[in-house]
C-alpha cells in the first residue's frame, strides 16, 4: 500500500465528476478543460483527458460538435447531454455526501 | 544537424525534424497499443494527434522554424505517457472486460468462488482460467494460461509446443481447453516478457533479448548458444589432425546438447515477437514497467473489490442457481463457436505461419552457408597443416608463370577471401559494429568470383595439358634365361623418402599411391604395369612402353621418351626400377610404363612379391569429363594401350607360370601367400556397353599372332575410335580430346 497509489486512486475517482462541471458551465474545448483543471490546482495529464471524453461520449453522457477555428482545422467542443446532465446529479449528490461523511470523520478529533 | 521533413499531420502542413517525427510515431504507437482493447480507440488517438497538431501550430506561430525534438517531449510530457495513465484512471482493459459478454459468467462464477473468502480483508483476484482473446496466436490458451500462472506467454507457448513435439497429447489438450474454457480480455500479468531485440542481433536477436529478460550480458547467451559451435569446430579440428593417435571422448554429449540448443533457438526464433515499439522495447528490458505492475496489480485488485462488494449481495444467491447453468452454456456455446473461431484463427496465425515457414528457410540457408563456411575453414586448415606436401607437388602440375599465378589467385580469393568474410561478419555481429556501406561485401563477392573464374581458367588450362596421348615403345635386348624360367623383380627404390615422418599423408598416400615418393628435385611414380602375353616365337620378349599424356601428341611424346626406367637382367632375373622419377622440368603428365613379357609356350614366369609396389593410375580426359580410376585389372584400361583381351593373361605375384597352348597355368604356391583364385584365369572382359569391342575382337587380323607387332597393337582409346579410324603409323599413338568446358567444369565442381 503506497501513497501514490492511493492518491490516484482518490483523484480517479473525482475525475470524471470534475469534467462533467466543467463542461456543465458551457461548451468546452479539451484543453480549456486541462487549463482550467490547471488552474484549480488539479494536474491532470491531457492524454487521460481524451479517453474519458471519448467514453463519456460514447455512454452518451457528451455531445460534441466542430467548431470552425481560426487556425487550422475545427475543433471538437464539447457539451453535456441530458443523460449526461443527470449522472452529473448524481455524482453531485454522492459527492455532497462523500464530503459530507469525510468532513464529519476528519473533524472528529 | 537535423534533417527536417514535413508532414501533413491533420490538415496542418509541419516541418518536423527526422528524430521527433520519429519520437512522435514511437508515441502514436505506444499509444495505439495502449488502448489496443479501447472502443474508441482511433477516436481517441485521432483526438490527441489532433492536440499535438494544434500545439505544434501554435510553436511554429509563435515563431519556431520547426518542430524539434524538445517540442515533442514537452507536449508528450504534458500528455503523459500511457504508462502514467495507467495510474490515473481506470484500466481500459479491465472496463471492457466487464463489457464483454463473457465478463457476466466470469465474474458470476468467480464471484461463487470467492464467495466464502469475502470477510478475508485482502482481496485476491480469484485466479480463473480463461482464454485470451486479445492475445492469442491460435486460441488463446496459451496466453490465457499465461495470465492465470502469471508467467510470460512465450515461455508458456515454448513449453506447450515442447510437449506437443514431445508427446502428442498436447494437442488433444489444447483443442480441450480451446473449447472449454471461456474468452476473456486478459492483461498481460507478467510485465516483463521475451522479445527479440532487433537493435542488437546477430542472427535473429534471440541471445540479445533472453539477456535482456534477465538483466545480463549478451555475451552469456550467445556463448552458451555457440559453445556446442565452438567445441565442435574445436574437436573436429583436433580429431582431424590427431585422428589416428587421439579420440576426443565425449563429443557425442556435446553434439546432442549442441543440437538440442540449436532446436531451442530455432523454436525461441519462430515463437518470440520481436520487440518493435518502444513500449514493447520497454518491457522485454522489464524498465520503469516494473514499478507500474505492482502499482497496477494493486490497483485493479481494488477495483475489482469495489465491484465485489457490490455486486456480491445481488449475485450470491443467483450464481450458486446459474453456475451449473452456465457452465454448460459457456461450454455449449464455445463449442459451436469453434469452428468459425478456429477458421478465423487459422486466417489470423496465416502470417505466423509463414513468419515459421520464413524462419525455417532462413536457417536452412544459414546451415548451408555454415557447412560451406565451415567447410572452407576446414579445407583451409588442412592445406595449412599438408601445405608442404602440396606446394611441392605444385611444382609438377602447374607449368610457367601464367599457371602459377592463377593458381595462387585462385586459391587465396576461393578460400581465403571467404574465410576472411566471414571472419570480418562474425567481428562486426559480435561487436555490434554495422556498417552501413555494404562495399566491403560486394568487394568479398567480387573477389570470389575472380577466383572462381580464375580457378576455371586454371582448370581449362590443365587439362589442356592432359588432353592428348602419346606412347613410345622399345624392346628391351633380352638374353634367354638359361632354366627356362623368367623372375621379373621391382628394385627397391633408390630414392630416399623425402618425409620420413610424414604423418599428414597417411598410410594410402604414401605407400600404396601414385605419388609413391617425393624428393628435393623430383617426383617417384610407380604408375608401372606388367602384362604377360604369349610369344610366338621360342623365346622371350620383353618390351617397355612409355606412355604420356600431353597437351599435344608431340609435346606428350617428349614427356614419355623422358621416362627413364632402366631395366637390368642377370641370367633369369629382370630386374624392373621401383618407379621412375618426374623432375620438376619434367610435370606430371600421367606418365606410365607398361612392361610387357611375352612367354613362350612351355617356358615359366613368375612375379616377385615386389612387383606389387607398382600402382596404376589413367586419366581419361575426354568427352567432357575426366576419370581417374587407379583399378589397373577391371577395366578399360587394357584396350586403351591397345592389348587385345585375349592375349593377356591374369596373374599374381609369388607364384610361378607356365605358358602353355592354351593360355597361362599355375606351377605352383610358391610365394608366402594366397589371395587370388586359386586358377590362373584369362582375364574377364568386362562388359562395357559404350564400348564397341565386338568387331575388333572378331577380326581374325588384329588378333596378336604376328611377331611382326609382337602380339599386342595400339589402339586409341575407345572413345575416340569411334570418330577416327586413321591411326597413326608410327609408334606413337595419339589421341586428342575435346572436352566441353562446361561438363568439364560441372565435373570439377560436384
Amino acid at each position: 500500500m503506497n501513497i501514490e497509489n492511493t492518491q490516484s486512486q482518490m483523484r480517479k475517482g473525482i475525475l470524471e465528476f470534475c469534467i462533467l462541471s466543467v463542461i456543465r458551465r458551457g461548451e468546452a474545448y479539451p484543453s480549456d478543460i486541462v487549463e482550467e483543471m490547471k488552474a484549480a490546482n488539479l494536474n491532470i495529464l491531457e492524454g487521460t483527458l481524451y479517453p474519458l471524453l471519448t467514453r463519456l461520449k460514447n455512454a452518451d453522457m457528451l455531445t460534441y460538435r466542430w467548431v470552425e477555428s481560426n487556425s487550422g482545422p475545427p475543433r471538437k467542443y464539447f457539451s453535456l447531454t441530458p443523460k449526461g446532465e443527470a449522472f452529473y446529479g448524481e455524482l453531485q449528490a454522492t459527492w455532497n455526501e462523500l464530503t459530507n461523511a469525510v468532513h464529519a470523520l476528519t473533524q472528529k478529533i | 544537424m537535423k534533417k527536417i521533413i514535413n508532414i501533413n499531420f491533420h490538415s496542418r502542413v509541419i516541418p518536423i525534424e527526422e528524430t521527433a517525427y520519429e519520437i512522435l510515431q514511437q508515441y502514436v504507437e505506444s499509444l495505439r497499443r495502449y488502448f489496443a482493447n479501447e472502443e474508441g480507440r482511433d477516436e481517441i488517438i485521432s483526438d490527441i494527434e489532433n492536440r499535438f497538431s494544434e500545439l505544434f501550430a501554435d510553436t511554429l506561430k509563435k515563431g519556431a522554424a520547426c518542430i524539434t525534438d524538445a517540442d515533442v517531449n514537452a507536449i508528450i510530457a504534458s500528455m503523459g505517457r500511457p504508462e502514467e495513465f495507467a495510474g490515473e484512471e481506470e484500466q481500459p482493459s479491465a472496463r471492457t472486460g466487464a463489457a464483454a459478454g463473457a465478463g457476466s459468467t466470469g465474474s458470476g462464477n468467480a464471484g461463487t468462488g470467492s464467495g466464502p473468502q469475502q470477510g478475508s480483508a485482502p482481496y485476491e483476484e480469484p485466479r480463473r482460467l480463461y482464454r485470451a482473446s486479445n492475445q492469442k496466436v491460435l486460441g488463446g490458451v496459451c496466453a490465457g494460461l499465461a495470465n492465470y500462472l502469471k508467467l510470460d506467454p512465450a515461455i508458456v507457448r515454448l513449453i506447450f509446443v515442447l510437449i506437443c513435439v514431445t508427446w502428442g497429447f498436447g494437442i488433444l489438450l489444447y483443442v480441450i481447453l480451446w473449447a472449454v474454457l471461456p474468452t476473456k480480455v486478459v492483461t498481460t500479468s507478467a510485465r516483463k516478457r521475451l522479445y527479440r531485440n532487433p537493435d542488437d542481433k546477430v542472427i535473429a536477436g534471440v541471445a540479445s533479448g533472453i539477456a535482456a529478460y534477465f538483466h545480463i550480458d549478451v555475451w552469456i547467451p550467445r556463448l552458451i548458444f555457440a559453445l556446442p559451435l565452438i567445441v565442435g569446430i574445436v574437436t573436429s579440428i583436433w580429431q582431424n589432425i590427431w585422428w589416428h593417435t587421439f579420440h576426443f571422448g565425449g563429443h557425442i554429449i556435446f553434439e546432442g546438447f549442441g543440437s538440442g540448443l540449436f532446436v531451442a533457438y530455432v523454436v525461441l526464433w519462430i515463437v518470440l515477437p520481436e520487440a518493435v515499439t518502444a513500449t514493447e522495447k520497454l518491457e522485454m528490458r522489464g524498465e520503469k514497467i516494473d514499478l507500474e505492475s505492482i502499482k497496477n496489480t494493486v490497483k485493479s485488485d481494488m477495483e475489482a473489490f469495489n465491484r465485489r462488494a457490490k455486486e456480491m449481495g445481488t449475485e450470491i444467491g443467483e450464481s450458486f442457481k446459474n453456475m451449473g447453468q452456465n457452465m454448460s452454456s459457456q461450454v455449449r456455446q464455445n463449442v459451436q463457436n469453434f469452428p468459425a473461431e478456429a477458421g478465423a484463427a487459422a486466417r489470423r496465425t496465416g502470417n505466423g505461419i509463414g513468419h515459421a515457414i520464413g524462419v525455417l528457410f532462413k536457417v536452412f540457408f544459414l546451415l548451408i552457408a555454415g557447412c560451406i563456411a565451415f567447410g572452407m575453414i576446414m579445407a583451409l586448415v588442412a592445406l595449412a597443416f599438408s601445405g608442404g606436401g602440396l606446394l611441392d607437388l605444385k611444382g609438377y602440375f602447374l607449368s610457367g608463370v601464367w599457371e602459377n599465378l592463377l593458381a595462387w589467385a585462385s586459391f587465396i580469393l576461393v578460400f581465403v577471401v571467404p574465410v576472411i568474410a566471414l571472419l570480418t561478419w562474425l567481428i562486426r555481429r559480435i561487436t555490434g559494429i554495422r556498417s552501413q556501406r555494404h562495399y566491403l561485401g560486394y568487394m568479398f563477392a567480387t573477389l570470389w568470383v575472380i577466383g572462381l573464374i580464375s580457378f576455371v581458367v586454371l582448370a581449362g588450362m590443365l587439362i589442356n595439358n592432359f588432353r592428348a596421348r602419346a606412347h613410345s615403345e622399345e624392346e628391351f635386348a633380352l638374353t634367354q634365361p638359361s632354366h627356362g624360367s623368367l623372375i621379373i623383380q621391382a628394385h627397391q627404390n633408390v630414392h630416399r623418402d623425402y618425409y620420413d615422418d610424414d604423418w599428414w599423408f597417411g598410410n594410402g598416400w604414401r605407400h600404396n599411391g601414385v605419388f609413391y615418393s617425393i624428393s628435393e628435385d623430383s617426383l617417384l611414380l610407380n604408375t608401372v604395369q606388367i602384362k604377360v602375353l604369349r610369344s610366338e616365337d621360342s623365346s622371350y620378349h620383353l618390351r617397355i612402353l612409355r606412355g604420356s599424356l600431353g597437351s599435344s601428341a608431340n609435346t606428350a611424346l617428349n614427356y614419355a621418351r623422358q621416362i627413364s626406367f632402366p631395366v637390368t637382367q642377370s641370367d633369369s632375373i629382370i630386374q624392373l626400377p621401383g618407379g621412375f622419377p618426374i623432375t620438376r622440368d619434367q610435370q606430371f603428365r600421367n606418365q606410365q610404363v607398361i612392361v610387357v613379357v611375352y612367354i613362350p609356350v612351355g617356358k615359366k614366369i613368375m612375379m616377385d612379391n615386389s612387383v606389387k609396389r607398382y600402382d596404376w593410375v589413367n586419366l581419361h580426359v575426354g568427352r567432357g569429363h575426366i576419370n581417374w580410376d587407379n583399378d589397373d585389372r577391371y577395366d578399360e584400361n587394357y584396350d586403351d594401350e591397345g592389348f587385345s583381351l585375349e592375349n593377356n593373361y591374369y596373374w599374381n605375384s609369388g607364384v610361378q607360370y607356365i605358358m602353355t597352348a592354351g593360355g597361362l597355368e599355375r606351377v605352383g604356391a610358391v610365394g608366402k601367400y594366397e589371395d587370388r583364385p586359386e586358377q590362373p584365369e584369362k582375364r574377364e572382359r568386362p562388359e562395357k556397353k559404350e564400348k564397341p569391342e565386338a568387331p575388333e575382337k572378331s577380326e581374325p587380323s588384329e588378333k596378336p599372332g604376328q611377331p611382326a607387332n609382337g602380339g599386342y597393337r595400339y589402339k586409341a582409346p575407345a572413345e575416340k575410335r569411334k570418330a577416327d579410324s586413321t591411326v597413326p603409323k608410327s609408334s606413337t599413338m595419339v589421341s586428342p580430346h575435346r572436352p566441353s568446358p562446361f561438363v568439364l567444369l560441372s565435373s570439377f565442381f560436384i
